[in-house]
């Protein structure tokens, strides 16, 4: 009977690991095509129907697009510099900010609480576009045009990392932090010893949707700079791919597209090991 | 009488200093928020009862009251048809993404060899389904699932079924890439939201002599309703901020057109807005209904 009922869970295991490794594939696959396409020649690239793999892989395209960086007045790595440092930078704060911001809206009693969880909701909504104009004003108002604190502070209220911050906290039994605060715990001791070492899976997670968003964001620079040299990478690898005519364009965006979601894996990487192990050992329950 | 009124005063210095506290955590925030969101939000419902002009010697506002909504719905052909096929393609997408991360998490919650590896796969999509990335890929054909067209599934289906049906049915397989894609934040927060059910729980039902389809329902189904309800409500924001929207698109091609300005267009943000927001007041009404009963679990 018992053995019956081990090959029952061993076939059950099986077929599981294999339909999700099928989902999981196709998961993938995004990844594979873009890592191809960079490597496609260009006759490739314009084969129709298109092909996910390369059949005769080539430098070509890197070749294109370093020809046409250093053909630039600014070095290409201020550019990559520039995002770099904006997106680690914004990400921290804006952990550090929206954690604070859910500990105390979830743990704390004060006046106006239900009034900021409704202004989150709206602003939750919000697109930057539709509000592209009046944010111009105020960041020209307040004199933070072409300063790194311009493409940090706009970010800065994130009504999306604040709602998951909230929801995870909302987790965290109140007695927990009531005998901790018994003992003599003050709010700070309780934030950093309590708060930010539970809610760690939602910090991950807020740390790579930001650092997402950042890094990708092109609105900053558009906008509030005029000095080519505070610029990101992503404006100038838009501003790249509109204005080089003809099939060079192609070419460049294909091996540009890799290089842009590079430090995305990367970030990806470094946070979802830790992010999984805290919620696999993770004291919430 | 003395000693009431210092009672009173011990009374308000606790209660402020509980409330300081709050405020003060909160205090970066608010000021990011106020400066960055919060006014320049105020500023654009204000505009989208004005008139809107940019001139050289700057903005330029004339009161209209509701005309710009009036005008966007009763004489504009192309917004409120694109409008409500959005919505209905949302309202569509949104419980098959639920459904799809929920049983997606579900399996992803049993033990089998090389899970970890597993759940960051799934949660993969997170870092190119937003942005530049998605519209390339969506741009090089990569969206469409290349079986539909292989094995003639649309005229199956149209041969099948009615018209409306038929059409709805391959609306679906065509958003299925969207939907395996759009998921993967939701199984994360599934994922979590399992472990905070306790195994002591299921190991009692089980000795009781339930099946594992009623631990399912018993148990585990109403532990994560607020999840599903979190999960609702950033899947809808989620869908609603898409870069490829065909609303916020038809907006910003508003904004700097010379016959209609920006106040139409705000006019024009502010319904969709209206009509997400409703859509997430019902949302989390339902959640907030279903948790009730059991206020003190959470």
């Amino acid at each position: 009977m018992l053995l019956s009922f081990r090959k029952q869970i061993t076939f059950s295991r099986i077929s599981l690991v294999v339909f999700l490794t099928g989902i999981g594939i196709f998961m993938l696959l995004p990844i594979i095509f873009l890592f191809n396409n960079a490597f496609k020649p260009l006759n490739e690239l314009f084969l129709f129907p298109p092909r996910i793999f390369v059949q005769h892989p080539t430098m070509y395209n890197f070749e294109q697009l370093f020809l046409h960086t250093s053909a630039g007045v600014v070095p290409f790595t201020r550019y990559l510099f520039n995002s770099v440092f904006i997106a680690l930078i914004t990400t921290f704060s804006v952990l550090i900010v929206s954690t604070m911001a859910g500990y105390v809206l979830s743990k704390h009693r004060f006046h106006f609480k239900a009034f900021i969880m409704g202004a989150i909701l709206i602003a939750l909504m919000f697109t930057p576009e539709t509000v592209a104009i009046p944010r111009y004003l105020i960041v020209s108002g307040l004199g933070l045009k072409n300063s790194y604190l311009a493409h940090i502070l706009p970010f800065l209220a994130s009504p999306v990392a604040v709602f998951l911050m909230k929801q995870f906290i909302d987790q965290i039994p109140t007695p927990l932090i009531e005998a901790a605060k018994l003992d003599g715990a003050t709010d700070m001791y309780i934030f950093i010893r309590i708060i930010i070492p539970l809610t760690s899976p939602a910090v991950a997670t807020a740390a790579i949707i930001t650092f997402q968003t950042v890094y990708m964001d092109v609105e900053g620079s558009t906008l509030y700079m005029t000095k080519e040299t505070m610029k990101t990478l992503a404006y100038y690898v838009e501003a790249m791919t509109l204005n080089i005519p003809g099939v060079a364009q192609i070419s460049i965006a294909s091996s540009i597209g890799l290089l842009m979601f590079l430090p995305n894996l990367i970030i990806f990487l470094l946070f979802q090991r830790k992010m999984i192990q805290t919620m696999l050992h993770s004291g919430v329950k | 009488m003395n000693g009431k009124t210092s009672r009173r005063k011990q009374l308000f210095l606790f209660r402020w200093k509980e409330y300081g506290v709050g405020y003060l955590f909160m205090l970066p925030w608010l000021i990011g928020f106020i400066a960055f969101v919060a006014f320049p939000v105020g500023w654009s419902l204000w505009n989208s009862f004005n008139q809107v002009f940019i001139t050289s010697e700057g903005f330029k506002y004339t009161w209209v009251g509701l005309n710009n909504f009036r005008r966007m719905l009763i004489e504009n052909n192309a917004y409120p048809i694109i409008l409500l096929t959005y919505m209905q393609e949302v309202l569509l997408i949104i419980p098959l993404i639920l459904i799809f991360s929920f049983f997606v998490s579900l399996l992803l919650n049993e033990r089998f060899p090389g899970r970890a590896w597993m759940r960051a796969l799934f949660f993969l999509p997170v870092i190119f389904a937003t942005g530049q990335v998605i519209m390339e890929l969506f741009g090089q054909g990569a969206g469409q699932l290349p079986f539909v067209q292989d094995y003639k599934l649309d005229v199956i289906l149209r041969e099948y079924f009615n018209e409306s049906t038929a059409n709805m049915l391959l609306g679906i397989l065509g958003k299925a890439v969207i939907i395996l894609w759009y998921s993967g934040v939701q199984i994360l927060i599934f994922i979590a939201g399992f472990q905070t059910i306790p195994k002591t729980v299921y190991e009692a039902v089980k000795v009781d002599g339930a099946s594992p389809w009623e631990s399912f329902w018993k148990i585990t189904f109403p532990g994560m309703l607020p999840f599903i309800g979190l999960n609702a409500v950033y899947t809808i924001v989620d869908l609603f901020t898409f870069p490829l929207n065909p609303v916020m698109e038809i907006v910003r091609n508003n904004m700097f057109s010379p016959t209609t300005g920006y106040g139409y267009a705000s006019a024009m943000a502010w319904l969709y807005f209206a009509i997400i927001m409703v859509l997430l007041g019902i949302t989390l009404w339902l959640t907030y209904r279903a948790t009730k009963g059991r206020g003190d679990v959470r």
